[in-house]
């Protein structure tokens, strides 16, 4: 038996139990969620069904609010990507064109703050968050989202305005261009792929974040992860339906995302983790 | 006035992403260190009592269970991740129809939240019900009791995490194999290396340095763990399962207790900042250098 046999033979093992480890359960959910409740936990597994969407529609009539917090998670998830791609940009065009031992110490801090472990801050926050009236609001989600995400978007950004000529931006500033409209202008339309790919990460963590969103929301901005919570507690017997459809209203549209921006995801990831 | 604009324009434009990272990240970080010296019930009318806190907690056998299971489901986590991480990158690198869509299906887990994961492996080991307990039963003669059994609990913990985790270890070690030159490892083999010496000598060397970042953001990322052992157990039974973040969660959200939750949470950062300490050390020496 020679290497190339060998390698051949393992190749196809390792894809395969990692194709069956990473989509079985996502599989099983997803295809679980059409079932009734007889077929679900059915011995053996049942592969072929007539699907039903009856879990959904009772999802729909019995929790109500589940819609409210996917609407929710709209808001904030947008928000913080809106918040973290401006501050981010206007940092990294910074960090990309200017030079000084300030700069340098600041681009250090900001490596720096990311390695502290979320949860801790939430203990001086949540006094803070309550005097200042911003508890159970949209709007602390979204600054603390763009908060823990805007180090590695800046980042990113700024290896990618790297690669922007300044001679085309020295072209604009001969005209009499302020660098507001250069960068407005110039570069923002040049680093479009640069936006995409520093923003991918906060939109995955805004849409699924749980911890911040269970400490800071009660009632009015709570977002869909939290609902699905809720839902996961209170159901009782033969109930999985009902979860299993709303765990996959919940995953679907940024499992798409997530598919569609693959590339920029290991552009991402690459870059974050070289640098910090 | 251009001089003027030069100084003061960067700063200007660093300052939005500096202010959301002091004022909700760094300060509250490090005012953590005077609550952890004070006692308070929701973090305010706070009343000096030097260490207490921290006799508190380190007398407290459950904080020490935390920190033990902390300890254990990370570093069972992050080695079997790069376990598991390293086969699938080298199995990733070449070409072959399907490349783009079996890479798309191993980083799914990626976009799938905590609450999501944990449902899917509930369904699957829920007891005398679940499609792998009953495969382990038949097989194995026992099921995962993870709602009873402490040990079992720390497991599913543990599979759920580096299930959700598996995708980024993965797209790193990826990138880092598929930089290494071909001519490199060609000249191996011309050489008669065979293609385990290829892979120890060459491949290894080359992607070494990958491998330790990877592990180094797995370890810091790992010790946050709170989403799923919460939702799966949260912490029980007895509180046996609990990690530090429960342990933190609880004292501060249940008990109102800030005082032994900031001392709590002080320790998770130092955990951090030490295991980050010798990579944030080198990137300072090298920012220095680049001026």
């Amino acid at each position: 038996m020679d290497d190339r046999y060998v390698i051949l033979v393992g190749r196809w093992v390792v894809l395969t139990l990692g194709v069956f480890w990473s989509a079985f359960p996502i599989f099983m959910v997803v295809s679980s969620s059409f079932k009734t409740h007889l077929d679900i936990f059915a011995v053996p597994p049942k592969f072929i069904f007539q699907p039903t969407f009856d879990n959904y529609v009772l999802l729909f009539r019995e929790w109500p609010q589940f819609l409210d917090g996917l609407v929710n998670s709209m808001i904030i998830t947008v928000g913080a990507t809106v918040l973290t791609a401006i501050t981010s940009l206007l940092a990294g065009y910074a960090y990309s064109r200017f030079h000084s031992r300030l700069l340098t110490l600041s681009a250090f801090f900001m490596i720096l703050v990311r390695m502290l472990p979320p949860i801790v801050v939430t203990i001086p926050l949540f006094p803070a968050v309550n005097a200042m009236g911003l508890s159970d609001t949209h709007a602390i989600l979204i600054l603390l989202y763009a908060a823990f995400f805007v180090s590695l978007a800046t980042w990113i950004l700024k290896t990618f305005i790297d690669q922007i000529p300044r001679e085309l931006e020295e072209a604009a500033e001969v005209e009499g261009s302020s660098v507001w409209q250069r960068l407005v202008r110039v570069v923002l339309p040049l680093s479009v792929h640069g936006m995409v790919a520093a923003c991918v990460f906060v939109v995955v963590f805004a849409w699924n974040e749980y911890v911040f969103a269970l400490i800071f929301t009660s009632n009015e901005a709570k977002t869909a992860p939290l609902i699905l919570a809720e839902i996961s507690g209170a159901i009782e017997g033969v109930q999985w339906g009902i979860l299993f459809a709303a765990a996959s209203v919940q995953l679907l549209p940024i499992l798409a995302f997530v598919l569609l921006v693959q590339k920029f995801i290991v552009t991402g990831i690459t870059a974050g983790a070289v640098k910090g | 006035m251009m001089f003027e604009d030069r100084k003061w324009l960067p700063i200007i434009l660093i300052s939005p992403v500096n202010a959301l990272l002091a004022l909700l990240i760094a300060l509250p970080s490090v005012y953590i260190i005077w609550l952890s010296l004070n006692q308070s019930t929701f973090g305010s009318e706070t009343t000096f009592v030097g260490l207490a806190n921290y006799a508190q907690i380190f007398s407290d056998p459950i904080f020490w269970r935390s920190t033990i299971n902390t300890f254990i489901v990370v570093n069972v986590v992050v080695y079997t991740e790069l376990a598991l991480a390293l086969p699938l990158a080298l199995a990733l690198n070449t070409d072959f129809v399907g490349k783009g869509l079996v890479f798309s299906i191993l980083i799914a887990p990626y976009a799938v939240t905590e609450v999501s994961a944990v449902v899917m492996w509930r369904y699957l080991f829920e007891t005398d019900i679940g499609m792998f307990n009953m495969l382990l039963q038949s097989f194995a003669g026992f099921q995962l009791n993870w709602v009873r059994n402490p040990a079992h609990g720390l497991t599913l913990i543990s599979i759920l995490s580096i299930w959700i985790h598996l995708p980024f270890t993965l797209i790193i070690l990826y990138s880092a194999i598929s930089t290494v030159p071909v001519d490199m490892k060609n000249a191996a083999r011309v050489e008669g290396a065979t293609e385990w010496q290829v892979f120890r000598t060459v491949t290894m060397r080359f992607i070494m340095p990958a491998v330790l970042v990877a592990l180094m953001f797995r370890y810091i990322f790992a010790t946050r763990l709170f989403a799923e052992a919460w939702l799966l157990t949260e912490g029980g039974p007895a509180r046996l399962t609990e990690v530090l973040g429960i342990y933190l969660y609880r004292a501060a959200f249940r008990y109102h207790d800030f005082g032994a939750a900031a001392a709590t949470g002080l320790a998770m950062q130092m955990l951090s900042l030490l295991v980050a300490s010798f990579y944030l050390y080198q990137l300072y020496k090298r920012m220095q250098a680049d001026g």
